[in-house]
């Protein structure tokens, strides 16, 4: 239990704000540029088998000009599960990669580049078309962005 | 004197898929390797991708029951349950004890069918044909019992906000006991065969082992993860529906290789069966499990919610969030575990031979989709035809 609190004051220690999401996932919600160092942070003092990153959800909240992206992350054992949440501007939405600390991220990385145009910096395997079909990537339009048209 | 001719070995580049007969799904490994040896191994997905996320953000909360249980065949029951219960957070209603247990009940019958298919696959992969069939037929008795219980057969839509779609009387519960009770001699017999039989063992053993290390850093989910010692088991952890007061072990193994992940699927398919039967014996009757669709709400105040569910092939997990402001949710984001565990398990091939691909692929179970067949069109003729994807391989069409 005591890991446990030293792992959510590590991740408080980032955050500049807090929320919840039903069911009781506790949410913290940080800088952008802090993801990277917050993955860094867990595996450097927890190490790789403390956690996985289960889920990379992008949203696109058009009326604010931002792009939401939550990193679910479930720390073992205890199985919590918990996001890091931060905003990217909707013009230009670009954050750094962590697929080269954390392999786990590759999916939801893809997937997020491909369906909203958020760019990871670094991330070699990025390409369009990985789930949206050609004719769409043809055009340059971004399914799930709300002003798509799709 | 015979003179030594040295073959330089070259990387050669092996496509598998996105139709082909060790592949039961649309997905394409670009293989390359090294004589035998694989090098490195390209995932290349998108050959069935849908749009479901977008089609449930243009369609109202209560229609998007159905079309997320349409995501997949397989285990449609787990896919609206995880939707449901989104939603049921979003509302702060919640179902009675009867309908929960219900609810865990159609979810155990898919989980024991979804194993008992993968695992006949496997067998029919490594070319035991014969186990193929048998277990399949056996699989037939949990289909007979998944539509006395929900009325479909594969379809279930049994799941529905507050509760679920229909109440089991006492003649249905003693015919899912009868088959819960003659299955389980068959699985245990199974489980033997995959123990003990030669064919499996020797094509099984040793073939992609992986760390716990591997899994964590890759974000592997379900029995792949349970057989490399992980134990994740949303199940266990969230407590949700009737996990909570239903008796189970999570299964693990510390192995790590193939056949410790086609073993786990044989012990989680005897947890089910117990857990099954526990079910019809120990049936709450706090009321009607059936609600009255009339009285649902109609308005869905705004807030996120994110659940997670352990389906057969591991953590399922839904985001769905309401804006308060229409009929539809603003977001409804869909994990599924076939994301995690095909896509970023390209390591997992490595320094295996080519005949092992189609093993490795198979013991990550990837959810088949609806590709067993094709459709030849003969434009001279102007007639089409099915063919079973064996025979596309075979040349024999």
């Amino acid at each position: 239990m005591a890991v446990e609190m030293d792992k959510h004051s590590l991740l408080e220690s980032f955050s500049i704000g807090k929320g919840v999401v039903k069911p009781n996932r506790k949410v913290y919600i940080v800088e952008p540029g802090s993801i990277k160092k917050i993955f860094h942070a867990l595996i450097e003092k927890y190490g790789y088998e403390s956690f996985y990153l289960s889920t990379l959800i992008g949203t696109d909240l058009k009326d604010e000009g931002k792009i939401r992206l939550d990193y679910y992350v479930i720390l073992l054992p205890e199985e919590e599960t918990i996001v890091l949440r931060t905003h990217l501007p909707r013009e230009n939405p670009v954050i750094d990669s962590i697929i080269d600390i954390l392999p786990g991220a590759l999916a939801g990385e893809l997937e997020t580049h491909d369906l909203l145009g958020v760019v990871f910096n670094g991330n070699p395997f990025l390409k369009r078309g990985a789930f949206v079909p050609s004719d769409l990537v043809e055009k340059g339009v971004y399914p799930l962005r709300k002003d798509s048209g799709v | 004197m015979s003179k030594v001719v040295e073959i330089p070995i070259v990387t050669t580049e092996v496509p598998i898929g996105p139709q082909h007969p060790a592949l039961h799904e649309p997905i394409m490994l670009k293989v390359y390797a090294e004589g035998e040896r694989v090098v490195r191994v390209e995932i290349n997905t998108g050959y069935n991708h849908r749009g479901i996320e977008k089609l449930c953000e243009k369609n109202s909360f209560y229609r998007d029951i159905f079309i997320v249980g349409r995501v997949c065949g397989i285990c449609n029951a787990v896919h609206a349950n995880v939707y449901v219960r989104a939603l049921e957070q979003i509302l702060d209603l919640y179902p009675n004890k009867r309908a929960q247990y219900l609810r865990v009940l159609a979810m155990e019958l898919e989980r024991i069918h979804s194993h008992m298919l993968i695992n006949a696959v496997m067998a029919e992969i490594i070319g035991f044909e014969t186990l193929f069939m048998h277990i399949m037929l056996d699989r037939e008795k949990v289909m007979k019992a998944k539509e006395i219980l929900t009325g479909g057969r594969v379809m279930a839509d049994y799941m529905m906000v507050g509760g679920v779609r229909r109440d089991i009387d006492e003649e249905k519960r003693s015919r899912l006991r009868d088959i819960l009770l003659k299955l389980k001699p068959r699985v245990e017999y199974y489980k033997k065969i995959f123990e003990e039989d030669e064919t499996i063992t020797k094509r099984l053993i040793d073939v992609s082992r992986i760390s716990y290390r591997d899994v964590t850093s890759h974000g592997l989910v379900g029995p792949v993860a349970r057989a490399s010692g992980v134990k994740i088991d949303s199940r266990a952890s969230d407590k949700y529906d009737a996990y909570g007061e239903i008796p189970f072990n999570v299964v693990t193994r510390n192995e790590g290789d193939s056949w410790a992940r086609m073993m786990v699927r044989w012990d989680e398919v005897l947890e089910s069966i117990e857990m099954g039967l526990y079910i019809l014996e120990h049936l709450p009757s706090d009321g009607n499990p059936v609600p009255d669709e009339k009285r649902l709400p109609r308005k869905f105040p705004p807030g996120e919610a994110y659940t997670r569910v352990e389906a057969p092939r591991g953590e399922l997990t839904y985001y769905v969030m309401s804006d308060g402001k229409g009929q539809n949710p603003y977001r409804v984001k869909i994990r599924t575990p076939s994301v995690n565990n095909i896509i970023n398990s390209g390591f997992m091939y490595l320094e295996h031979s080519l005949a092992d691909v189609p093993v490795i692929l198979a013991s990550l179970d990837p959810c088949i989709s609806c590709m067993e067949r094709v459709t030849v069109v003969d434009l001279e003729k102007k007639t089409s035809y099915k063919v079973h994807l064996k025979d596309l391989a075979g040349g024999r069409v």
